[in-house]
This record gives C-alpha cells, structure tokens and sequence, in this order.
C-alpha cells in the first residue's frame, strides 16, 4: 500500500508537470490541477501510510493516524481551489482576448 | 485583556476593516476614508507592539486560543517581526493616502479597499506567524489579494501580467507545501521554535536538503531573486501605480524576511551553502538589475527592476551574516521600502497626467515641465536609491560597504560599488527625460493628476530618516544580535525549561 501511493503520487507529479510545460494554456492550467492535487496527496502521505485508520474518532483503536496533516490538507484543498478559480477566470478573459489559447500567440507583454 | 493579544492586532484591525469596507459600497466616498482610519490604528498597533517587544527584551509571543506551542498556533512578535510589520503597515499607510487622491479608474471598484487591506493582513501575519503552515496560508493570502488588484488595473496588460505571476507563484506555494511536507514527515512538527530545535538535535535525516531547497525556491520566486525574476517587472509594473508602490518596497521583503529566518533560525548549522548562494544571486542581482533598469524604456519597468537590484544588495547583507552586515540589511529593508514606494507614486502620479496613463519614456517626455515639485522629490528620491548622503539610502549602502570591509569582501563590495553607480545612472537618466526635454506639442497634459501628499510625507520621511538615522540603526542592532543565536527566539516561544535541552551553538 505505501509503494503503491508512493507510485501513484510520483505519476501524477509527472502527468501534471508535463502538462504544465504544454504551450497550450488550457491544458498547463490542467496540469496545475493534477500538480496541486498531487502535493495534497503528497501532504495526506505525511500523517498515514495506511490510508485506513482513522483520525482521532475512536479512543478505542490503538492505532490512530495523525489528524494534523489531515486539517493541514483541508486548508490545502480549499486554497488551491481558489487559486486554480482565479486562475481560469483569467484564463477566460485572456483567451476572449487573443481568441487564441496558444500561449506564444499570447504575447502583449513583450513588447 | 490579556497583554500579549497586542501581537493579534495588526492582523485583525486591517481584516475588520477589509469586512466592513466592503458593507460599505454604496458609499465609494467613504471607503477609501474609513480604509485609511483602519490602516492608521493598525499603524498605531503596531508601533506599540514594537514598544512592548522592546520593553519585554524579546518577543511577545500569543498562543491562539491558548494551545501552547507546539500543539496550537502562535503568532511571535520577535525584534525582526514587530520591525518588518512596522515597515509593512507604514508603507501601507501612505499606499491607501495614494490611492484616496488617485484617479484611476480602479480605485472605483467597490472591492479596491478590502484587497488593499487583505494585502497588507496577509503580509503582518507572515511576518507573525510562528507557524510555517500559517505562514503559506497568510503568504497566500497576500499573492491573491495582489494579483486580483493587478488584475484590475487600468493597465491593458494588467490581466496577462496577473496570469503570469499567479501562475508562477500557485509553482511557488506548491515548493512550499512540499517543503512542508518533507519536514512534518522528518520532525513531526510545524512551528519554526520547535522545528529548529529538532533539526538541531537530528540534522541527519534524507528530507532536510530537499526541504532547504525548496524553501530557498520558494522564498526566491517570493522575493524575484536573479533566476525567478522574470514574472517580476510585467507585474510591477501593471499594478495600479497605488499597488505596485506596495508590491514592489514591502511584499518582496516577505522573502528576504524569509531568509532571514532559515539563516537565522531553522537551518542555523545547515546554512553555509545557503548563505554563499545568497551572496552570489545577490551580486548577479545587482548587476543584472542594474543593466536592465537601464536598459528598460518605461519609468515605472525601470523602478521594479532597480527592486531586482537592491534586493540583491540586501541579500548580500544576508549572506554575510556577520552582526554589522545584518544590521545593514536590515536597514536596507527599512529604507528600501520607503525610497521604492516613493519612486514609483511619483513615476504613477507622472503617468496619470497623460492620457493613456502610460509611464513609457516616449510618452512621458517633458510631462515633467508641469509639474516642478514632483521632479524635486523625485531627484531626492534618485538620490536616495543611488546612495548619496543627506538621505537614508547613503546610511544603509555605507552599512552594507563597511560590513564587506570588514570581512576582507573586497572583491564583492567592487561589484556592489560598479551596481551603485548604475542606479546613478538609470534613475538620472529619467529624471533627464521627464523633467528637462520639451514637452512635444500636440496632445494636451492633463491640469491634474494623482495627489502628490503621500510621496512628499515619505520623501520627506527619507530625508528625515538619513539626518537622525540612529533610531533605526539602533532598532537594527538590537535586532540583529537578537537574531545571532536562535536559542532566544526559541526560548520565547517554547518557554526556558524546554529550551534547556537544545544544544546551541
């Protein structure tokens, strides 16, 4: 179970990366997604391996997961959803813009 | 009230007041008022939490909701936080006079207050936070607010220069989750007291370079340090003039504060590498920002890469990191923010007067001949970026030089004294354009402009602040020995008998 979330999160580091690089601006801001969701993931693995015990409900199980990076993630999640919001509604504007999602085709700040 | 809940109130006057601005827009009149009483007793808060750290010898340190540290939150008010939030709400200060007597079209939007305000809670709670987790919510907190104000601007590219830097910095929050991560897994705990502690008594495990790493990424793109820099002048210089006077002296200080604090504290015996890095970004910094400030044909453009360039003088200070090159980058960070926040009011207010509110070189040429007094604050403020002696900018470059002569540093105080003199050269060159060409005749200069009341009370603080600098030298001092052994900071927060087992140095 720890390979197999180790293997999954590193995946998903590298399918976000990826897209981010694109030139495309729809499909880095996806990769964003995938990136952010991955360090949450990432964040989640710090406080339980398992993935089964829970936090801190029942008194009666001696194993307990810890419950900090649980809220740590909570946070996480709730701040990278803003962001990524922000991030397409500009997105919007921008493409209406240049009527182009291509990001080199963008490119009013250069000059 | 329990004495230590002062520390609270920087965030909290400014947060209140971000509510109820935004209750009040029907009355645009109004909000930049009340915005102004809120950010002005926030200012006063914060002088008083400066008193009470010095009166207390240390830190003033508030357990939210009294958890005790580690468990809880904390929010630690040391010598460097009560200083840096001073800076911040000071600089806020004249930033929100700026924004009452502008004429952009932003200043409109019912929501301009409330994120100004937001800016400058999510800056104070970095710079307060004891929390490194509460520290990446407070930082976000800040690159939101500053972008959605970017985004607004009257600037056509206000819109892509705002994309670009969010994007970059969503990348820059990501580094700093991981880095969190990493060292919750290796240590257990977040707060930076107890998480210096235990990299002290357990230096060894496999996470704790790659956690530095990242911190030093993030805290570079936070800051614009030589290779992440390139989101830097688009966005400082889209920012509505009000802004990016703010982005530009006092939300990169979040970065260099940050050092500051993996120098000092966390990575204390971790940080050789760190340090030497700083010092050669530093020099490559003022270089580099020098010749592209130079190089650029828009004053406001210029202005944030000359930030480029004194962050790297500070920098510098940092990576030396004996007790006189501290105190001089402190000084500098004081200093910087108000001749930058300056600079750039007065480049805003030049622009303002033209039509397509543009600080570009060819637009901006000989708007100066209407406006005399604008061009003698900004020759002082020239002055006061280059260096030269009656104001404040002569008091932190001497600092920074003498600190390099005496560690023996000649070749870098070389390569600074080379980066000095190209300021000279780039903020003479503007003064030369705006104020001494004809003014080519044809479109008419606008009679009135944004109001020039906050730029002269901060020239007029530069001047002050270069004819009695000791107060600040002194605050600097103390603050800088202070900072020289991490056992008093961690003393303060986790209380003496804790700190008893940590090994020193």
């Amino acid at each position: 179970m720890e390979l197999l979330t180790a293997i999954a999160i590193g995946i998903l580091f590298a399918i976000g990366i990826f897209q981010m690089l694109r030139r495309n601006a729809i499909r880095s801001a996806i990769g964003l997604i995938i990136l952010s969701n991955a360090i949450n993931l990432f964040l989640l693995s710090t406080g339980d391996f398992q993935g089964i015990q829970p936090a801190y409900v029942d008194t009666a199980v001696e194993l307990r997961s810890d419950a900090l990076p649980q809220a740590l993630v909570l946070t996480a999640i709730v701040i990278s959803m803003g962001g990524i919001a922000f991030v397409l509604s500009t997105l919007i504007v921008i493409s209406s813009r240049y009527k182009t999602s291509d990001l080199d085709e963008i490119d009013g700040l250069k000059n | 009230m329990n004495s230590s809940q002062i520390v609270i109130l920087p965030i909290t006057i400014p947060l209140a007041g971000a509510f109820i601005i935004l209750l009040l827009r029907a009355w645009k009149k109004w909000q930049g008022r009340i915005a102004l009483i809120f950010i002005f007793s926030s200012l006063v808060s914060s002088i008083w939490l400066l008193y009470r750290v010095w009166r207390s010898g240390g830190a003033v340190v508030y357990q939210l909701g009294g958890w005790i540290a580690p468990v809880g939150i904390t929010l630690v008010a040391d010598y460097l936080a009560a200083f840096t939030v001073l800076m911040s709400q000071l600089v806020l200060f004249f930033g929100v006079i700026y924004a009452i007597g502008a004429k952009d079209k932003n200043i409109e939007y019912p929501t301009f207050f409330p994120l100004f305000l937001t800016l400058g809670v999510g800056l104070t709670g970095a710079f307060l936070s004891g929390d490194v987790f509460n520290l990446f919510v407070f930082a976000e907190l800040l690159v939101i607010s500053g972008t959605i104000l970017t985004s607004i601007s009257d600037d056509r590219y206000g819109v892509e220069a705002a994309y670009k830097y969010f994007y970059i910095s969503l990348l820059a929050s990501a580094f700093l989750l991981l880095a969190i991560g990493s060292l919750y897994i290796s240590y257990g705990s977040l707060n930076m007291a107890d998480l210096a502690m235990r990299i002290q008594a357990n230096p060894s495990k496999p996470l704790l370079p790659f956690a530095i790493a990242l911190l030093t990424a993030t805290f570079m793109v936070k800051s614009a340090v030589f290779p992440f820099h390139f989101w830097q002048p688009d966005f400082h210089s889209a920012a509505p003039t009000a802004v990016s006077a703010m982005l530009s002296s006092i939300v990169v200080k979040l970065g260099v504060y940050g050092f500051l604090r993996m120098t000092t504290l966390l990575f204390v015996n971790q940080s050789d590498e760190l340090k030497l890095l700083l010092i050669g970004l530093g020099i490559i910094g003022v270089i580099f920002g020098g010749l592209s400030a130079i190089g650029t044909h828009n004053a406001k453009r210029m202005l944030a890469y000359s930030t480029l360039a004194q962050i790297g003088f500070i920098l510098i200070g940092i990576g030396w990191g004996t007790a006189l090159s501290i105190v001089a980058a402190l000084v500098f960070i004081f200093n910087h923010s108000l001749i930058k926040a300056a600079m750039l009011m007065l480049a805003g207010s030049v622009a303002s007067r033209t039509n397509v509110k543009s600080a570009a070189f060819e637009i901006v040429t000989g708007v100066g001949r209407y406006m005399p007094f604008a061009g003698a604050l900004f020759f002082i403020g020239s002055l006061a970026l280059a260096g030269i002696p009656p104001t404040n900018g002569f008091i932190n470059k001497y600092l920074i030089f003498e600190s390099g002569i005496n560690i023996n540093a000649f070749l870098a105080v070389l390569l600074l004294a080379l980066g000095g003199m190209l300021t000279l050269i780039y903020t003479m060159r503007a003064f030369q354009k705006i104020w001494w060409h004809p003014y080519p005749n044809g479109e008419q200069v606008k009679a009135t402009g944004d109001r020039l009341i906050a730029p002269t009370l901060l020239i007029l603080l530069v001047i002050g602040l270069g004819l009695w600098a000791q107060p600040l030298i002194q605050i600097s001092q103390i603050t800088s020995i202070w900072l020289q052994d991490p056992i008093n900071y961690i003393e303060a927060v986790l209380g003496s008998s804790i700190a008893q087992g940590f090994g020193g140095n």
